[in-house]
């Protein structure tokens, strides 16, 4: 359990707050790059860390994001035309340029200079790896680019999906860290879902149900290490990473692609949950893309022309009671992604963490946040917060089998570091 | 019903006991840290030490008198796991942790989960810390190697120890 004030703490992320304010130290996936795909193509309204902002590019391309409100009379900018360089409020005609600056206001005198002294809060919106990152810090601390592997291999190497979770960050990223749920929730998916069967590793899934956790602290965040039996006495471990705030990163299987996410706030009742999956050596192939793009494996179907589930809390996620009593799928609800997600938003739009009883197997969670509550109190002291530094982003995951005796941190020490034109290690 | 205005219906009961949880220091820093922690309030937790047999009883010795309280009073280990639902052994990093050996067996039999923390991990060489690990590592189903002190509490508050 937390307390209600850490709880609120670990939760609340809009402008002024601690968490918040980790969140904002760092870049942050914002959009797709194909939800901008054009010059002049038609503006996005995104809210983000309980901000609403409008993402939309100019003439010449470039990418804007800005207040989603007129500066005059407050109108949303969503409805603007998309002019000449520029975003033009319909209702009196100001004009925008892609760093939010005002550069016409028609009813005063251009030679006034009016417009100025008018300019809409921005922030940088850069494209890589598919993807439109934000940072919404203080501007003489933006950190270089992100690193993360999967948005550095080439754009036919990796995929990347984003859905609309209703729930809380934290609750959704606890969820990609809680390893010891696996066995059961997604045991039907082991078998039967494209992007996941066929890994030898999925019988030592299967032939230990039980698994034992090791909690490794790593300079991002941490090495979540679940080992079972393998042959021989030895051991099969899989090292989920996480890196702080908002990152996680799932154990390979066999020569699937590696796949993992970020959790970010739209406020404090919803996320985004990124999904990638990506390989370092090989483009993914047309099954997998498909697959991908059908909502296979941590992807979902959408409801058309949106972001949100196709299985979502309006229709109660189309539970299925026959193929939960069947043991096709262990909750009743298809798909890896919507499982998890149908449970995390069935807590509430903020779990009451006074109200859990967590047990040792949750330690992964609970170190987890003990590292975002240390590294607040770091923070306000002046100390930059795990997960920025490129080198805490350069990290894998990895599924390996080990001697008993040895520590999965020292011998597995490679694999669980980025390898420039190397596969992960995987079973 | 997910939504923010429902989630004010949750029923406000409780909806568990209090879990008995021991906590054992298994060497003479690590003991340190359990008296510190044992000064703080607690629903169940008590807290013991088995850092006088660094160097375990041997096969088939008894063990009666192995264990004791922080005040030196000397414990009955089998007695002192059977009536506990979870029992977390604090071992430092390079420090012999061989008692989880015994503790572990003793739980084993009674069927008590255990949990095993590491600290003072940043302090060693990864080599030494693996020695602790590998100690530890039969007798934990889970094994947590902290860098910060304060984790020993955080966790207990968590597991409302
Ligand atoms: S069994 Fe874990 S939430 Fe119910
Ligand atoms: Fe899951």
């Amino acid at each position: 359990m937390l307390r209600k004030e850490q709880n609120d703490l670990l939760t609340q992320t809009g402008p002024g707050t601690p968490m918040g304010q980790m969140f904002r130290l760092g870049w942050q996936p914002a959009l797709l790059a194909e939800e901008l795909p054009e010059p002049e193509c038609p503006p996005v309204r995104i809210k983000l860390l309980s901000e609403r902002l409008l993402a939309w590019r100019d003439t010449q391309g470039r990418y804007a994001l800005t207040d989603e409100f007129c500066a005059h009379r407050g109108v949303s900018l969503w409805f603007g035309r998309n002019e000449h360089n520029g975003l033009r409020c319909p209702y009196h005609g100001w004009k925008y340029d892609h760093t939010g600056q005002c550069i016409e206001v028609p009813s005063e005198p251009s030679e006034s200079g009016y417009c100025q002294k008018v300019k809409l809060k921005s922030y940088p919106l850069v494209e890589r790896g598919g993807v439109l990152w934000t940072y919404m810090g203080p501007p003489e601390q933006q950190p270089p680019l992100p690193e993360w592997e999967f948005a550095m291999v080439p754009a036919d190497r990796s995929f990347m999906s984003k859905r609309l979770q209703e729930s809380n960050w934290l609750q959704a990223m606890e969820g990609g860290i809680d390893s010891s749920h696996v066995s059961f929730l997604h045991s039907g998916e082991l078998n039967s879902d494209p992007l996941f069967k066929g890994s030898k590793g999925n019988q030592y899934n299967m032939g230990d149900m039980k698994p034992v956790f090791e909690v490794v602290e790593s300079p991002g965040g941490l090495f979540i290490g679940a080992r079972r039996n393998a042959e021989n006495g030895s051991y099969y471990w899989r090292v989920t990473q996480w890196v702080m705030p908002a990152f996680t990163m799932i154990p390979p299987r066999a020569d699937h692609p590696v796949h993992g996410h970020f959790w970010v706030p739209i406020d404090d009742e919803t996320c985004w949950a990124w999904s990638f999956d990506y390989k370092v050596t090989r483009p993914l192939k047309e099954y997998e893309l498909e697959a991908m793009r059908a909502g296979k494996g941590i992807h979902v179907p959408y409801v058309p022309g949106t972001y949100r589930p196709l299985q979502n809390k309006d229709n109660d996620y189309l539970m299925d009671r026959a193929a939960q009593k069947r043991g096709d799928t262990f909750s009743g609800v298809y798909g890896i992604a919507m499982q998890d997600a149908s449970l995390q938003e069935s807590m509430g739009p903020i779990v009451d963490r006074t109200k859990e009883n967590l047990v040792s197997t949750d330690n992964g969670i609970i170190m987890a946040r003990h590292r975002l509550l240390r590294a607040l109190k770091a923070m306000e002291k002046g100390t930059m917060p795990p997960g920025i530094d490129l080198a805490h982003q350069r990290v894998r995951s990895a599924a390996v089998v080990l001697p008993p005796d040895q520590h999965f941190k020292e011998a597995a020490k490679e694999a669980l570091l980025v390898q420039t034109g190397k596969e992960h290690v995987t079973v | 019903m997910s939504s923010a205005a429902e989630a004010r219906y949750r029923i406000d009961a409780p909806n568990s006991a209090p879990r008995a949880i021991k906590v054992i220091a298994l060497d003479p820093r690590s003991e340190r840290v359990v008296k510190n922690l044992a000064q703080g309030r607690w629903n169940r937790a008590t807290f013991f030490t088995a850092s006088a047999f660094g160097s375990a009883p041997k096969q088939g010795e008894s063990f009666s008198g192995w264990l004791s309280d922080l005040a030196g009073r000397t414990k009955n280990l089998i007695e002192e796991i059977d009536s506990a639902d979870l029992v977390v052994m604090v071992a430092t990093a390079g420090e012999n942790a061989q008692a989880a050996s015994l503790i572990g067996e003793a739980c084993s039999l009674k069927r008590v989960m255990t949990t095993g923390l590491i600290m003072g991990s940043t302090d060693v060489s990864d080599e030494t810390l693996s020695k602790t690990l590998a100690q530890l590592r039969p007798w934990a189903l889970m094994l947590v190697i902290a860098s910060a002190e304060e984790y020993i509490q955080d966790m207990l508050t968590a597991l409302r120890a």
